[in-house]
């Protein structure tokens, strides 16, 4: 069924794309490894549904190149049943039932009729749900059904834009041990999300953009010990030299700072050669949150977590 | 995956709605607006001669102007919901080759039209056939201008909704595209034949009464007709194609 047997690799390589004078992504190139679940993060407008939109051939880059396995989507001899795509989060005609939609995906990708049902209970719509009109479901129940869709064909890739967005606890639950089931067959799966806290128990590898750069790529766990605590007496100079070093410099007390993307050595060379004190050098295991924030800028209010959203942070 | 899966699928996304039923309903009344015509109609001098003979029975039943008509809205509005409810998306995620999932949706609008000018036509014959008893005229139609009323309707319903659908696809907006489905097949062929008065017989309407055998003053002939008629069609079709391939879908 699938066009390549062996691992899809997924390759952005130099993509950008311009609407008008506006580059929504900016020469971004990164790839996603099969047998991984990869978390795909930015604030919103940073380019993560375009970058999906362009790998999936929904729109075009003005330059640069996004494949599956080698290929173009559009070259793939059996996209639906290839990769599996999460995308807007209300795709769906509100007056069709979740059964007919799901009949309609088949029946155009030449899945088998009982392949229906078989997905619809895999993300719990059978019985009842099925009948009903989509209009009448919630966030959660659409998640699903969009899920469905996705899973429908078994393919070996999944692409899933915001797959938790309104799903229960118990429906986090069952999408995490449904993605981690399909990676550790070899699966490739790439999913955004901007619930942090919960990415960070899902994924394997990060990939962070904004405004259409790439920012970082890494495994989570690199990523969230890539921080480092400093404290000096001369807090302001030190941030303006490890920003200029390539670091990601956020205040962290009155004396202290914390950087991200420099080594600890790093740091203390540099602070030594300018002749600046340091009281305390150490690396700091952040969480996801906290380094995507130090990454992306901490002034941009776009990004909800979950604890923004308890109304925990002023 | 094969082109009548995809098709098949195309038809079963316009069957699983209700707008079908809202077209049924509007054929139905239609159709009973004609039968009560027959029943209680006259003519300005009181007689009843729009019914005394068969060329005056199949001129009344004459669906295909209609047909072209109600199937463009459908057309219009079947594919610009296709945008405006991003379930283009999974169509094109499904057939990634552009053209060949346009030709599908144009081809099961085009069949959802030749149904709706099938229907229309039938339904507009039986009510126009169940009022004549209460007039003094019988049924006087021959059963080749049945036939031709039939094929004729079933024609420009195909051809309505697809250029219906070009419409759509092209505005991907279901009030845009109604409208540019009303201004093609009603506001705008007046004014083509008051710039050039020798377009009188390739307007839409005068088409759909040619190939219906009703024209007034046809000259163009029924052969003629369906060409012209598809010809209106595939034009905004080719327009939809060229948009589907030039633009992002989303």
């Amino acid at each position: 069924m699938y066009d390549n047997p062996g691992p899809h690799r997924l390759v952005i390589d130099h993509v950008t794309k311009r609407y008008g004078a506006n580059a929504v992504l900016d020469d971004l190139s990164f790839t996603v490894e099969p047998g991984r679940i990869t978390g795909f993060l930015g604030p919103n407008g940073s380019g993560k549904s375009t970058t999906m939109k362009v790998l999936l051939d929904l729109a075009a880059a003005d330059a640069g190149t996004a494949v599956i396995g080698d290929r173009r989507y559009r070259d793939l001899r059996d996209p639906a049943g290839t990769v599996g795509v999460v995308l807007e989060p209300n795709a769906f005609h509100p007056g069709r039932s979740g059964r007919n939609h799901l009949r309609i995906l088949a029946q155009a990708s030449g899945q088998p009729p009982p392949r229906v049902e078989t997905t619809l209970a895999t993300v719990g719509l059978d019985g009842p749900a099925a009948r009903r009109r989509v209009g009448t479901y919630s966030l959660g129940m659409k998640q699903r059904l969009s899920l469905a869709g996705a899973l429908l064909a078994d393919p070996p890739v999944l692409i899933l834009d915001e797959p938790a967005n309104g799903l229960d606890p118990q429906g986090m639950h069952e999408l995490r041990d449904l993605l981690r089931a399909r990676a550790d067959r070899g699966h490739t799966i790439l999913v955004s999300s901007h619930l942090l806290a919960e990415i960070q128990h899902l994924v394997d590898d990060v990939v962070v953009i904004d405004d259409g750069r790439l920012v970082a790529t890494a495994t989570v766990a690199d990523l969230t010990r890539s921080s480092a605590r400093v404290r000096s007496p001369e807090p302001g100079r030190l941030a303006g030299l490890l920003t200029t070093a390539g670091g990601a410099v956020e205040p962290a007390g009155p004396d202290a700072l914390l950087v991200t993307g420099l080594a600890l050595d790093v740091i203390g060379d540099a602070a030594n050669a300018a002749g600046i004190a340091i009281h305390e050098l150490s690396a700091e295991a952040g969480s996801l949150e906290e380094v995507f924030l130090a990454l992306t800028g901490a002034s941009r209010t776009t990004t909800t977590t979950n604890r923004t959203e308890e109304g925990a942070r002023p | 995956m094969n082109t009548i899966d995809l098709i098949r699928s195309e038809l079963r996304k316009l069957s699983t709605t209700r707008m079908p039923l809202a077209f049924a309903a509007t054929l139905v009344v239609l159709a009973a607006i004609n039968g009560v015509a027959v029943a209680i109609g006259t003519d300005m001098d009181g007689s009843k001669t729009f019914i005394s003979t068969g060329a005056d029975q199949q001129s009344l039943v004459a669906f295909a102007a209609n047909a072209l008509m109600i199937a463009g809205l459908f057309g219009a509005i079947a594919s610009a919901r296709e945008y405006g409810n991003n379930t283009v998306i999974a169509t094109f995620l499904n057939t990634p080759k552009r053209a060949r999932a346009l030709g599908a949706q144009l081809v099961a609008a085009g069949v959802g039209g030749a149904i709706i000018g099938l229907v229309g036509a039938t339904c507009t014959i039986a009510a126009v056939a169940a009022s004549l008893p209460l007039t003094e005229f019988e049924f006087l139609m021959s059963t080749s201008g049945v036939a031709q009323v039939l094929a004729a309707s079933s024609w420009a319903g195909a051809a309505g909704a697809v250029l219906g659908a070009g419409i759509g696809t092209v505005v991907r907006n279901t009030g845009g595209a109604v409208t540019g489905a009303v201004l093609i097949l009603i506001i705008v062929p007046p004014l083509v034949v008051q710039l050039a008065s020798g377009m009188a017989s390739w307007v839409p309407t005068a088409l759909a009464n040619e190939l219906s055998g009703v024209a007034l003053d046809g000259d163009s002939g029924a052969v003629a007709a369906a060409a012209g008629i598809a010809v209106w069609a595939l034009v905004p079709a080719t327009a939809g194609l060229w948009s589907v391939l030039r633009r992002d879908v989303v």
